[in-house]
């Protein structure tokens, strides 16, 4: 049984209702449920029955929380792409410049790896249509692309970079890498250690062409 | 197979390539089904699948067969480049987005295809193209040669980065409706911070 809620006593915050919460129970049973067939069948391979089924409710009530499979999906890859930010924020923590950098994108791939199947349906989802292409760039690229341009700018303030670094430019560039690298791990297989081989020297020409000037 | 047998494959294939190339850059690729291109090309399914094994195996020709004549100039053009390394490499990728974005539905179904994996196997892959990286291979070489790139400049790497950067500026056309200038303004700025890495 799940701990009760209890807000602290200022908080000011209306507790939620028994009902609330008991819808809020079901949806998390359900997201569960759902996030481990989809691991072990794709997204084409589960369906809403063996979801259902898995989460021990009837189909009825998973219509009740979702409107279908896909805005099912959808919940889970938008907490994939929260969870997977967290990892890669805390391991850029630990470090600074292209240290920093490497940490973060070990950290995003290992998040990845530990559940390929959803990675890879979340990819063939996103590129469908322009829409979904376009929610793909504001909830997994951009919140990316920040956490980057931060330990870029910490890098130029420090000096370690050069003091004409186009900060977005070096940033987008260290993103298509970081992106990019995903092929290699979905088409090739690369592990780990491979992937972030890769990324080490990718960080390395790029931090290194930093200074650039745009007449270059 | 006769001469005139094997003339009708090469039309029907032809047909197929042409309606299938239409049909994804106005609908995408999704959209469009195989009874729809058959159907454009004036042809029977059946004779669609005679010729290709699938959907994706159609798409994969359509941009094998488009790029065939894009790399074809360039070959041509590649030895006559003047001017720095960045400028040469800035002149192919161009080129290149010139060429593409001139339907650029049709090469965001192919990117989209090079990663529906597990669903359609036998696509190439995009950034594939080895012409293409033996081309900019080639100019990164010539750079080291007249000294404007170190001996030890990482051009493996370098080539990924610049397939990185021109794959994902194409995300920018679906995110703000990027036209091909804006493409290569950015391409531009990239490649010079790439070629500054290996100087």
């Amino acid at each position: 049984m799940n701990a009760m809620f209890k807000p602290a006593p200022d908080a000011g915050v209306r507790p939620p209702t028994r009902r609330a919460l008991a819808k809020r129970e079901t949806r998390e049973k359900i997201v569960a449920a759902a996030r481990a067939l989809f691991i072990e069948r794709g997204y084409e391979g589960a369906t809403i029955r063996e979801i259902a089924s898995a989460a021990g409710m009837s189909t009825g009530a998973v219509f009740a929380s979702f409107a279908d499979k896909a805005e099912l999906f959808a919940e889970i890859v938008a907490n994939d792409d929260r969870d997977h930010l967290v990892a890669m924020r805390a391991a850029a923590a630990e470090a600074k410049g292209a240290d920093a950098l490497l940490a973060a994108f070990r950290a995003g791939y290992a998040f990845h790896l530990a559940q390929l199947p959803l990675l890879q349906a979340a990819v063939s989802v996103a590129w469908l249509t322009e829409e979904a292409a376009r929610e793909r760039a504001r909830s997994f690229q951009r919140p990316v692309v920040e956490l980057i341009s931060g330990v870029v700018q910490a890098a130029k303030d420090s000096g370690e970079l050069p003091a004409r670094t186009d900060v977005s430019l070096v940033s987008d560039m260290l993103w298509d890498a970081y992106a990019a690298n995903y092929r290699a791990l979905l088409n090739r297989g690369l592990d780990l250690d491979g992937l972030t081989a890769f990324a080490k020297r990718q960080i390395a020409v790029i931090l290194a062409g930093a200074g650039a000037s745009a007449a270059a | 197979m006769s001469g005139v047998r094997q003339a009708q494959k090469a039309a029907t294939r032809a047909r197929v390539l042409a309606a299938a190339r239409d049909l994804f850059d106005e609908v995408g690729y999704d959209e469009a089904t195989v009874r729809a291109i058959a159907a454009r090309a004036g042809v029977s399914t059946g004779g669609v699948f005679a010729a290709f094994s699938s959907k994706a195996d159609i798409l994969s020709q359509v941009m094998a067969d488009r790029v065939d004549g894009l790399l074809e100039e360039l070959e041509r053009l590649a030895p006559h480049l003047r001017g720095s390394t960045a400028d040469r490499l800035r002149s192919i990728f161009a080129i290149h987005y010139a060429f593409e974005m001139r339907r650029p539905r049709l090469f965001l179904a192919h990117v989209a295809a090079a990663y529906h994996l597990g669903l359609e196997p036998g696509v190439t892959p995009y950034g594939r193209n080895r012409r293409l990286q033996q081309m900019l291979r080639e100019i990164m070489a010539g750079g080291v040669e007249r000294g404007e790139l170190r001996k030890d400049a990482d051009l493996d790497t370098a080539l990924q980065l610049l397939l990185a950067a021109y794959a994902w500026n194409y995300s920018r056309v679906v995110t703000s409706g990027a036209d091909s200038q804006v493409l290569t303004d950015a391409m531009d700025a990239q490649i010079g911070v790439i070629v500054h890495g290996l100087a």
